[in-house]
């Protein structure tokens, strides 16, 4: 401590400051035994708190000089291990995210709780604080974690406390079910983690990263890898990457919208960070590039998750639902990002800059997606609370009674359609242009694999701009089409403003992204060694960006997102002065010709029928079930009423843990049919295989 | 007290608690058995105290103290406390003669002994027959419990089983961290309460012991 330079010193005081924060803000649940609105206020103002001292920490680090360490040793309370914190570029960006996110949800927050149920015991909001601050605490301490068991502690604390979020709201049982398939999933993933530390725990004989870095340095190839893809599926899990993705769009939208948020928008990241963390970092190879199967695998489970994300959450009438698919989605598109930059680096020519370039798409996309999927998340939200409806179609018109939440919702709509010019635009441009530098260096089947990824990608993108269409014009525009929606006003100012922070986060990292450049510096030096991310990206100027490949023969894409949102300000306005001027006549207003009939609400494009060409399209994915009843009164020429219901499935699902289902059920019957339900049967069997083991080590002893 | 004397006094203690691992598993009487396993706890809290005083160990005393408190007074005095509840001055059910279970034990202990030998690497830390001891109790701690049919016997076979975990503990690294220690002895303490309750609650509502919990399966 005595010999760090200052910087470090207040570095170090605002990491401990943040876990004061986090431990002061669960503590203030206590508060609710004597008022549950106090407990709320007060822990959601410590969670602020927490996230500010986070959002300096990671500035800190992330503006400082690139490849230094800020470490820390924490209390010893293991005999066999020490536990420290270690906080380099990655940590720190990471850190950054979830800050960013973080000082969001805790401005919403309370507000939101206090509107969505204002029925809500003191119990419950004491339970809520603690949980949403432990879950805040871990989830930064799982990035800043210095050694495995730190990592794992935390990695299982993030997910119990999200538990406790996605259960209190639990009202038909529906929440407690998703919770438990939560449950179940994470913890699996979560045995793989387990061993793959172990394993590596085991050969370094300590527990903190630098020593397993030195024992994974004498693994051999197969182990390697087999640890690598333990771990990945471990992560995988977590991040909700097809086929393991089954509990995301039942659990996210359980929790309140704020923790949606925080759930969909940075634990997803957790996970991205352990496999960037393990990839490139604890599991490489001291030289050399990485065994190719690795970035071939990530990048197949991204595209595929990619695109099954997007044509699953294009079915969705529940708005959270939908966007909980949209985070496998966007999970599937960060790590096409990863997936290439494994494949890419090391292993060209260029000094590694398109491996660099990768890597800064998929990390840009990281923070993009936290900051558009958070804002569209407390947009759900706000529409959630003043309606307590999630199906879109029974809302409509809400943009006139809404129209900030309205706002807000079309501006993250946009960014995560991937339009210019918000930032999930540039996050995609970044992956595309490393996609096409990639496929122009390999050629046969691998040149092909990785145009089709992008093709891939293309289509999501697509996707996604009409999932969106139907997503807020059912929902805001048109006619109310149940009371809930009519009766429906504004949120309050303090929810508001947790979405304009986030939107307007939106709108500077896709107008001025070369700025950010800057704090992808430490990240990609500390991860690939190569040049920086804005030595590469940003080399014209910060207000350009483009793919600095300085190889011979290929030219540099550039692209000024700057320039793009002035010029496309520019044309709005043309727009607007010659139609105003070419248009002089005054505008009548009239109803819509209905055929003589007075318009209703039911006269309006629906979400099913908006996506109907697409279900036709994708048939043989969906497997589309339809029943239409007719209520006829007598004759068949009368219609009293028709009743119409659909459902897609989810081919994984059926195809993978349905089977997987029932084959546990047979087995379970068929040791029931076995057992003899004797106590003391069952300790001698105990015993039996107790002694039988101790003998047979003992002979091998021996 | 130099550690040659030290090492006696644990063997004199380990055989004194081999003892009372029989006294529990011949005991006719229930309340015999409980009364055991508290002489057999006590004298886990004297080799704990013993240890403490040679190694100057403060969890040691800490450790004895607490094993004293908690299972050597505390839990025997529950077990009474459930026996005088149910009324019940009933023979011990073993699902095998006690002569047979007897034969048994005297099987394990000897295989403990030999299974020992074998154990080169942990056996050089230790002098003396502790560590054999040690296995021999849990192991049978084990077989009572799977040799009685009702739940208040297999509790005191628990608590025998974990004596004897202790014992070993102690005998062969000085003591596992306390917090660990702790830990167990809230465990204990836990499947005390909940066998207390279950026997309680099933004999006050269907008037059957857990013993016939058997049918209950599905």
């Amino acid at each position: 401590m005595i010999s760090l330079p200052p910087d470090q010193e207040l570095l170090l005081t605002g990491t401990l400051l943040m876990a004061a924060c986090y431990g002061a803000g669960a503590l203030s649940s206590l508060l609710a035994l004597w008022s549950g609105r106090l407990a709320l206020g007060t822990g959601h103002l410590a969670a602020l708190a927490g996230a500010v001292a986070g959002l300096g920490v990671s500035l800190g680090v992330l503006l400082g000089d690139p490849g230094r360490t800020l470490t820390q040793p924490l209390p010893d309370l293991f005999p066999f291990a020490r536990l420290s914190l270690a906080v380099d570029g990655l940590s720190a960006y990471f850190l950054l995210v979830i800050s960013v996110v973080a000082v969001a949800a805790a401005i919403y927050g309370p507000a939101y709780l206090r509107a969505h149920s204002p029925d809500a015991g003191a119990a419950r909001q004491g339970a809520q604080v603690f949980a949403l601050n432990a879950f805040l605490g871990c989830m930064v301490f799982v990035c800043s974690a210095g050694d495995a068991l730190t990592f794992l502690l935390c990695w299982e604390g993030m997910t119990l406390a999200s538990y406790v979020l996605v259960v209190t709201d639990d009202r038909d049982g529906k929440n407690a079910r998703a919770g438990l398939l939560y449950l179940v999933m994470t913890h699996g993933g979560t045995a793989l983690l387990l061993v793959g530390f172990l394993v590596l725990t085991e050969r370094a004989g300590a527990f903190d990263f630098a020593a397993l870095r030195a024992a994974a340095g004498g693994l051999d190839g197969a182990t390697r890898t087999t640890l690598f893809f333990l771990a990945l599926a471990g992560f995988a899990t977590k991040a909700g990457v097809v086929p393991l993705h089954v509990w995301l769009p039942r659990a996210h939208p359980a929790a309140p919208s704020h923790v949606s948020a925080l759930m969909s928008g940075v634990m997803l990241k957790a996970a991205i960070y352990g496999m960037l963390r393990f990839g490139f970092d604890l599991l490489a190879p001291v030289a050399g590039p990485l065994p190719a199967s690795w970035g071939w695998t990530v990048l197949v489970a991204g595209t595929i998750s990619a695109v099954l994300g997007v044509l699953y959450a294009l079915q969705q009438h529940d708005l959270k639902r939908l966007l909980a698919f949209h985070s496998v989605e966007n999970i599937g598109i960060i790590l096409i990002g990863v997936g290439l930059a494994m494949i890419l680096w090391r292993a060209e020519g260029a000094g590694g800059a398109l491996a660099t370039v990768a890597l800064t798409a998929a990390l840009l996309h990281t923070v993009n997606h936290a900051a558009f999927k958070g804002l569209l998340f407390l947009g759900a939200g706000s529409v959630l609370c003043r309606t307590h409806i999630r199906n879109i179609e029974e809302l409509g018109g809400l943009a006139r009674r809404m129209p900030w939440t309205a706002g807000l919702f079309l501006l993250g709509a946009i960014a995560i359609s991937a339009l210019p010019p918000l930032n999930g635009f540039v996050s995609e441009w970044l992956t595309f242009q490393a996609l096409l530098g990639g496929a122009s260096r390999f050629h046969g089947a691998a040149g092909l694999g990785i145009v089709f990824s992008a093709a891939m990608l293309a289509l999501t993108g697509g996707l996604a701009a009409a999932c969106f269409a139907k997503a807020f014009g059912v929902t805001f525009l048109g006619r109310a089409r149940t009371p809930q929606a009519e009766r429906a006003t504004e949120a309050p100012p303090s929810m508001i403003a947790g979405m304009v922070w986030l939107g307007a986060l939106c709108v500077a990292l896709g107008v001025a992204p070369g700025y950010a450049m800057r704090l992808l510096d430490a990240p990609t030096v500390a991860l690939l060694g190569g040049p920086g991310a804005s030595a590469v990206v940003t080399a014209q100027g910060p207000l350009v960006l483009s793919t600095a490949l300085t190889l011979p023969g290929t030219d540099a894409t550039a692209i000024s997102m700057t320039m793009v949102a002035a010029l496309l300000i520019a044309l709005t306005a043309m727009a607007w002065v010659l139609r105003r001027g070419a248009w002089n006549a005054a505008p009548r207003t009239v109803p819509t010709w209905t055929c003589g009939m007075s318009p209703t609400a039911r006269f309006d494009y629906t979400a099913t029928a908006f996506a109907k060409p697409l279900r036709f399209v994708f048939a043989a994915l969906y497997r589309p079930r339809r029943e239409v009843t007719r209520e006829t009164a007598g004759t068949p020429y009368v219609v009293r009423r028709i009743h119409y219901a659909g459902e897609i499935v989810d081919l994984s699902e059926t195809q993978i843990y349905h089977r997987v289902e029932r084959g546990i059920s047979r087995l379970s019957r068929a040791i029931r049919g076995r057992s003899t339900g004797r106590i003391y049967g069952y300790i001698g069997f105990v015993l039996g295989a107790l002694f039988v083991a101790l003998l047979l080590f003992g002979v091998g002893q021996g | 007290m130099n550690a040659e004397s030290v090492y006696t006094i644990v063997d004199d203690l380990g055989a004194l608690l081999l003892f009372t691992m029989i006294l529990i598993i011949a005991a006719g009487q229930i309340y015999r058995a409980i009364y055991a396993v508290a002489a057999q706890s006590l004298l886990i809290a004297i080799a704990g105290g013993v240890l403490a005083m040679a190694t100057g160990n403060v969890d040691l005393w800490v450790i004895a103290g607490v094993t004293l408190g908690v299972k050597a007074i505390a839990l025997p005095w529950v077990l009474l406390w459930v026996v005088r509840r149910m009324n019940v001055r009933r023979e011990v059910e073993p699902v095998i003669p006690v002569a047979a279970t007897l034969a048994l034990a005297v099987m394990v202990v000897v295989m403990s002994f030999h299974l020992s030998t074998s154990l080169g690497p942990v056996r050089q830390a230790i002098t003396g027959n502790a560590l054999p001891v040690g296995i021999a109790l849990t192991l049978l701690g084990v077989l009572v419990m799977a040799t009685r049919k009702t739940a208040l016997h297999q509790m005191v076979g628990l608590f025998a089983s974990e004596n004897g975990i202790f014992f070993t503990a102690m005998a062969v690294t000085q003591g596992m961290p306390l917090i660990i220690e702790i830990g167990v002895i809230l465990d204990v303490i836990l499947a005390a309460l909940v066998m207390a309750i279950m026997v309680l609650r099933v004999r006050s509502t269907v008037d059957a012991d857990i013993a016939s919990l058997d049918r209950l399966r599905g």
